[in-house]
């Protein structure tokens, strides 16, 4: 029985008398895209936090091939491969497109201050800028890279999110509502992004609200109403599903 | 081309400078140059967001160890400024563990609180501290000959370039780290702590790295205060020049590295200059506070915008670009 | 022995009595405008000046000078509210900074006014309650002790019981919401500012005649009021009070048993201390900072 790649296990929250999310486990496979979805209030962005580490859970545990990182703080659950995008368009504004890649290389390719002082650091630096300017390449943001990242448009800002967390060479990426606000065109474009990400190796753990992107781009979908674990399945399976109908009707009918 | 020109240009005007002035001038100029230090090391803090009110203890820090370091334990002095500013640094680490786990308004306050802790330390004991007349009679740098010029440290102007390179070293060092990756993660943690940390960043620890950093720097410009004037005592690093540093900072600015010395600069000409000349210096603390005031009301982005203003309209003027008919 | 405590509890009461006036107007002008006012010691000492100028050199009668110290400090912080606070006040950092260059503004106006010199205001009257021997209260001591209750009191009815009051709690706790209540904020921030200067101003006429009167008495009691809201919890006014109370003991025992430089230190180690353990202290409030 091989050791499942990341799990939930009962993950529990509670915020004083609410319980956000109660027991909740489920399993992710390496190389998938796995959605995480639910109507508003379900706890899909608490879990997320949980597993990022953004959150201390109040009981239960994540699991990374076995090793336990919840309860780590963010940067260490961050190196050991899982990194996270944000929802609203998390930037770094005043620098440019280049300059916020560079940061997140900065797992790989951790800049020592006396090294830098010296010029010993060269080296160093240049590996990490190859590094960026190939995440750019990717996301067809290198002809960007002096631009101001706040003056991006929109589209390219989420795309430059997904770039500063790829550039730190994840196994795990974990994406916040990537699609919000995003019209049908921006929408494609984003899941042929994903789906060159995953094909690159990368696990990709999705919530997000939009029920085309999801059903079009996941492998796997866990469904949560709240705070527990509705059901899971392929999207086939969840499209038809009467319970997630149900627990989506007053919330307006995207399913399918 | 400016590069080329600018920085052999610059550093000659620097050397003649003092040959131009009266003795109390070159002695202001020699204060001015540790000054500079000063607001370019608590710079290097704010690129981290975070505003200490405790900068200028760490000031008095190194100046008082460096002091005790010569008197009582006969340490060559400039090796004993190196082991005050190390002695600083030390110190920030140690206040880093309680005061970094503060931000914003809590870290401005507790900051305040530790330094302050620090300065009532010197004035309550007479042994070692010296108490509230602090320490006398400090052994001065060592007078040599270096070839081309003999430092007798008697003289201001000695002093003054002993103290440009010892800034400028320093100055070059903030500029390198601030240029580097280090740089831009302090430039990230600033901003977007969380996103910085989500990439992998310890924030806690660049937070610390900028805060000894900044308080060894500063630890260095009180050791060069105390080896010139030859005295120092707890109200040398008080909250009234903590204000002083505030109001160059933010007068100048803090988004650019010259933008501090720039304030630093102007503010010290004008209290010379424009307030000993006129006979206004009493006025000093009123026309500091107007000027803060002003500026934070008037001029938000500090003096350095109106340097960058320039700067810009250079570019854009009609000399570099033909048709703009 | 007891004695001894029976007279560093009379002492600390009456610290405790201004100072809490001091923190109050602290708590106030924070909890309603979102903004830290370092200038608030010197407002203390405006108030202590007015008693130096109307009562000492005018021979004015001293109820008219504390009235009079009041309202002109009231109307100095509706100034400050007006120039300083309204136009930064989507800048809390920036509102704090220009309060710093107000403080220095206001003590280099004393030190021009009055000189760097120490001021002695005579006392109103020169009786001492005599519970003892060696227990003795002065009058003017019980002057500011009572003025402490009734303002403070005067204060909590105005906050529970008026509709400025009601406003002002309102905007406290979320200035959006009564914003959209059609709670005027200029009209909340002024009312803040002119009672919390008020208080400030008062504290300082009424005990002009105990202390030195000098341009930089504010300083220490911008710290004391500092420690006494940090620990207290930086939103409670109920906070401020009591702290006010304990730190006035704790701080006149120290005083008493050691020396004043140790009783600060012993201050200001409580505040750090209060800082990296509970920040928002111990009655805090939701947090505006």
């Amino acid at each position: 029985m091989t050791v499942p790649f990341l799990e939930t296990d009962g993950l529990t929250m509670r915020f004083g008398g609410l319980t956000a999310v109660d027991g909740l486990s489920f399993k992710v496979e390496q190389g998938a895209i796995h959605g995480l979805i639910g109507p508003n209030g379900a706890g899909k962005t608490t879990t997320f936090n949980m597993i990022s580490g953004f959150y201390k859970p109040t009981a239960g545990q994540v699991r990374l091939r076995g090793e336990v990182i919840s309860g780590l703080a963010m940067y260490q659950v961050a190196r050991r491969g899982v990194v996270r995008t944000f929802q609203h368009s998390t930037l770094f504004a005043e620098l440019t497109v280049l300059e916020n890649a560079l940061v997140g290389t900065h797992m790989n390719f951790r800049p020592s201050i006396f090294a830098a002082i010296t010029g010993r650091d060269a080296e160093n630096r240049r590996g990490a800028r190859v590094r960026a300017e190939e995440t750019l390449d990717f996301f067809g943001l290198l002809g960007h890279a002096h631009e101001r990242a706040g003056d991006l448009p929109h589209g390219h800002q989420r795309a430059l999110g997904l770039a500063v967390a790829m550039a730190a060479h994840p196994e795990v990426m974990l994406l916040d509502e990537p699609f919000t606000g995003m019209n049908p065109e921006e929408t494609n474009r984003m899941m042929a992004l994903m789906f060159k990400l995953r094909d690159s190796g990368v696990t990709i753990l999705i919530v997000e609200h939009d029920m085309h992107a999801i059903m079009g781009l996941c492998d796997r979908i866990t469904v949560m109403n709240f705070g527990r674990l509705l059901t899971e399945g392929v999207p086939r399976e969840i499209r038809a599903h009467p319970d997630v109908i149900e627990a989506y009707l007053g919330g307006g009918r995207h399913v399918a | 081309m400016l590069h080329i020109l600018g920085w052999p240009a610059l550093a000659a005007a620097m050397i003649a400078l003092p040959h131009g002035l009266s003795f109390s001038q070159q002695e202001i100029l020699v204060f001015l140059t540790i000054n500079v230090l000063l607001v370019t090391s608590y710079r290097l803090l704010t690129l981290t967001g975070e505003w200490s009110l405790g900068h200028v203890v760490m000031m008095g820090v190194g100046a008082y160890a460096s002091a005790l370091y010569t008197k009582e334990l006969g340490i060559f002095v400039p090796l004993s400024m190196l082991l005050g500013a190390v002695t600083a640094a030390l110190i920030a680490l140690i206040l880093s563990f309680p005061l970094l786990r503060m931000k914003g308004f809590y870290f401005l306050i507790g900051s305040f609180a530790a330094g302050e802790i620090i300065r009532l330390l010197w004035k309550r004991f007479r042994n070692p501290f010296g108490g509230p007349k602090g320490i006398k009679k400090i052994d001065p740098m060592p007078d040599f000959d270096a070839g081309f010029y003999s430092f007798d440290f008697f003289e201001p102007v000695s002093y003054y370039y002993f103290a440009l390179v010892v800034v400028g070293v320093s100055l070059w060092i903030m500029w390198r780290i601030e240029r580097s990756p280090v740089g831009l993660t302090f430039h990230a943690v600033h901003w977007q702590d969380k996103l910085a940390e989500a990439a992998g960043v310890n924030v806690r620890a660049y937070r610390t790295r900028a805060f000894v950093i900044a308080s060894g720097f500063a630890g260095l410009s009180g050791t060069l205060l105390a080896h010139y004037i030859g005295t120092i005592n707890p109200n040398s690093f008080d909250v009234e020049m903590m204000v002083f540093v505030l109001t160059w900072a933010i007068v100048g600015g803090t988004a650019t590295f010259y933008g501090p010395i720039i304030g630093c600069i102007v503010l010290t000409i004008l209290n010379e200059i424009v307030l000993r000349e006129m006979g206004f210096e009493q006025m000093r603390p009123l026309i500091y506070g107007l000027l803060l005031i002003c500026s934070v009301l008037f001029l938000p982005k500090g003096l350095e915008s109106v340097v960058q203003g320039l700067l810009a309209r250079r570019k854009d003027s009609p000399a570099s670009g033909e048709e703009k008919a | 022995m007891v004695e001894l405590l029976a007279q560093t509890g009379l002492n600390a009461i009456y610290a405790a009595s201004y100072m809490s006036l001091v923190a109050v107007g602290l708590v106030l002008i924070f909890g309603v405008m979102g903004v830290i006012n370092f200038a608030h010691g010197e407002l203390y000492m405006l108030g202590a000046y007015a008693v130096v100028g109307l009562y000492a050199d005018f021979q004015m009668p001293f109820i008219f000078a504390i009235a009079v110290g009041l309202v002109f400090v009231g109307v100095v912080g509706l100034g400050m509210e007006r120039a300083l606070f309204r136009p930064l006040r989507d800048n809390p950092l920036g509102g704090l900074v220009a309060s710093i260059g107000f403080l220095m503004v206001l003590q280099a106006l004393a030190v021009m006014g009055f000189g760097v010199r120490m001021e002695h205001v005579p006392p109103v009257t020169q009786e001492v309650i005599v519970f003892s021997e060696k227990v003795r209260l002065a009058v003017p001591r019980l002057f500011v002790i009572i003025a402490a209750v009734v303002l403070l009191t005067a204060l909590w009815v105005f906050l529970k019981k008026t509709r400025f009051g009601w406003a002002l709690r309102a905007s406290a706790q979320d200035p959006e919401a009564a914003a959209l209540q059609g709670i005027s904020i200029n009209q909340t921030s002024r009312i803040a500012m002119f009672i919390g200067a008020g208080l400030a101003g008062i504290a300082g006429a009424l005990t002009a005649p105990l202390v030195s009167v000098n341009p930089y008495m504010g300083h220490s009691v911008i710290i004391t009021a500092f420690i006494v809201i940090i620990v207290g919890g930086i939103g409670s006014l109920e906070g401020a009070v009591i702290a006010a109370v304990a730190y006035a003991f704790i701080h006149t025992i120290v005083t008493t048993f050691w020396d004043g430089v140790i009783a600060n230190i012993v201050g200001l180690s409580l505040m750090l201390a209060v800082l990296i353990v509970k920040p928002t202290g111990l009655f805090g409030t939701a947090d505006r900072a």
